[in-house]
């Protein structure tokens, strides 16, 4: 007869977003493994979980094989955690175990010395959690695989017995791979975290990925992550359940001309994209935008990685368009930043901060072609989905730009590097020669649920900001048809 | 020493056989079993054992393993018989 499996119980590690690629967390009173070349995070990883879990009434025993007990309070302190005061109240005990090399070796020997140690402070502290970082300067002194393997089995029964949730960490070389004389380690422990930092397109980049989980399901993607001033922060983004709000109801873009071609504006929640050749005025749209939106008292960031914020204020003003009013009032926040100056993942944690400190209702990215400078074009489709699912989740309105070379007709070109799915609005602006003038045109090619013109319509940018005429012809209405086919979701 | 493991057993008895032998009369020797006082092996960083630290005469010096290894032993601690 088959039963349903019971779910094993599981600590949460309380990294953000790790959680839900365990599906709940570490399995309980078992042995994970997180392993990972020089500088990815190891350490972090282990110190975030014995302090989360200090704070949540679990005390913890954090082991130091290599680094001075010092050195991980200082570096526990710059995530934010106060591993002194901690110890204090008798909720952490870090152990400095460390080897100096200087010893003399005669006859066999075993690591009695360090679970003694480790086994009184887990008394003294009545702790639930260990961590030992880098198990493998640990294995080193015994310099014969049968031996190292021996002990080691013996340290992971030692931990299993006492009901310890345990998290080992443990140097690894080549990219992705367990040095072979630490094969064993990944069949030993229940559950196996490999971190990974490697440079993509002269970027650092870091992905974790979660090789086996006995007993539990896991998310088996590769997830890339930062660390952060907060720690480590992970972006599951590539869960099976979309979970954006259904776009909300219409925002005025500032300019009843355009409201008039949108049947209304802009929707809430809703990801539009504006494309053109240079110059044709997608920033002064968009800034025609955030000025009017922020008029009526609503919170805009902006993310440009094309000038500095001056730059962009004063190039707004020849426009006629003054954001110096919403910058004072802090209704706008500019973010600007080389895309070149860091990774993807750095630019992504960098606006996430933006978005949970500020708490814009709008985000405008200026502009979607910059970003493929942050590395790869993969880069910045990771960047850009990312940005654009987090902030649809939180029922933000996103504005792109997006620079264009030349004429185009599809949604790929139009959006540039193919994440048109996510894309709800496209407005198209162009040039167009007439005689020996050049005159401007605006073009809603797509508007997701909702009614919207299908004309081009002529613009100008003067010096008292953007004219539209209002639309000779009023938007044909499909409203009823399109807002049950995709507005209702 | 931690407990009465076969390495801490092994250890016991080549120590005495080695002060026997060498050291008749000529040293103090503290048993330390880490298992009943961790504390101790705190203080020294002892997380190998057994483990012999000589502390006097300096300069101080750290034997791991159950001493079987006579010949280390002695130059270890500096004894001329180690010395061929």
């Amino acid at each position: 007869m088959r039963v349903r499996g019971r779910p094993i119980p599981k600590v949460p590690t309380q990294i953000s977003g790790l959680d839900e690629v365990l599906e709940g967390g570490l399995p309980r009173g078992r042995t994970t493994l997180a392993s990972g070349g020089p500088g990815s995070g190891k350490t972090v990883l282990g110190l975030e979980f014995l302090c989360s879990g200090a704070m949540a009434g679990e005390p913890g025993v954090f082991v130091t094989l290599e680094e001075r007990a010092e050195a991980v309070r200082k570096n526990a302190l710059s995530l934010g955690w106060d591993l002194a005061a901690l110890e204090k109240a008798g909720k952490v005990a870090v152990v400095e175990a460390r080897l100096y090399g200087e010893e003399v070796i005669s006859g066999d020997f075993d690591i009695s010395g360090l679970l003694a140690i480790v086994g009184g402070q887990i008394k003294r502290i009545k702790a639930r959690r260990v961590v030992i970082d880098a198990l493998d300067v640990l294995l080193r002194v015994f310099g014969d695989p049968r031996r190292e393997r021996n002990e080691l089995y013996r340290l992971h029964e030692w931990l299993i017995d006492r009901g310890l949730t345990n998290v080992l960490t443990a140097k690894v070389h080549r990219e992705g791979d367990a040095a072979p004389q630490y094969e064993f380690l990944d069949f030993m422990a229940d559950c196996v975290i490999r971190l990974d930092h490697r440079v993509i397109g002269q970027v650092a980049t870091r992905r974790l990925r979660v090789i086996k989980y006995r007993g539990s399901g896991f998310g088996t993607n590769e997830y890339p992550y930062v660390i952060g001033d907060h720690g480590i922060v992970l972006f599951p983004l590539t869960k099976a359940e979309l979970t954006h709000q259904a776009l909300g109801p219409k925002v005025s873009t500032g300019l009843a001309g355009l409201d008039a071609m949108l049947a209304g504006g802009y929707r809430r929640a809703s990801c539009v994209l504006i494309t053109g050749t240079s110059g044709t005025g997608k920033t002064s749209l968009a800034c025609t935008f955030v000025q009017s939106a922020c008029r009526a008292g609503e919170r805009a960031l902006y993310l440009s990685f094309e000038e500095s914020r001056e730059a962009m204020v004063t190039a707004m003003l020849s426009a006629g368009i003054d954001l110096r009013p919403a910058l004072r009032r802090r209704k706008l926040m500019v973010q600007t930043g080389l895309p070149e100056a860091m990774g993807s993942d750095g630019h992504l944690i960098r606006a996430l901060q933006a978005i949970d400190d500020f708490k814009p209702n709008h985000v405008i990215l200026d502009a979607v072609s910059a970003c493929v400078r942050m590395g790869s074009e993969q880069a910045a489709f990771d960047y850009l989905m990312r940005l654009v699912s987090i902030v649809k989740e939180r029922g933000i309105t996103c504005i792109m730009t997006n620079q264009i070379t030349g004429l185009v007709g599809t949604d790929e070109e139009l959006s540039g590097i193919g994440f048109s799915s996510v894309v709800d609005a496209v407005i198209q602006l162009r040039f167009v020669e007439k005689g020996r003038e050049i005159n401007r045109q605006v073009l809603i090619v797509k508007s997701r649920g909702s009614a919207h013109s299908n004309l081009r319509q002529p613009f100008a940018i003067t010096s008292l900001g953007i004219e539209i005429p209002d639309s000779p012809r009023p938007p044909v209405d499909r409203a009823g048809q399109a807002d049950t086919k995709d507005g209702g979701k | 020493m931690a407990g009465d493991g076969p390495n801490s057993r092994q250890a016991l008895v080549n120590l005495r056989q080695l002060c026997q032998e060498h050291l008749k009369g000529r040293c103090t020797i503290e048993i330390i079993d880490v298992v009943k006082n961790f504390r101790a092996a705190l203080k020294d960083n002892i997380l190998i054992t057994p483990a012999l630290i000589l502390v006097a005469p300096l300069p101080k010096v750290v034997v791991l393993g159950n001493l079987s290894d006579r010949q280390k032993l002695l130059l270890a601690l500096r004894l001329p018989e180690g010395y061929p």
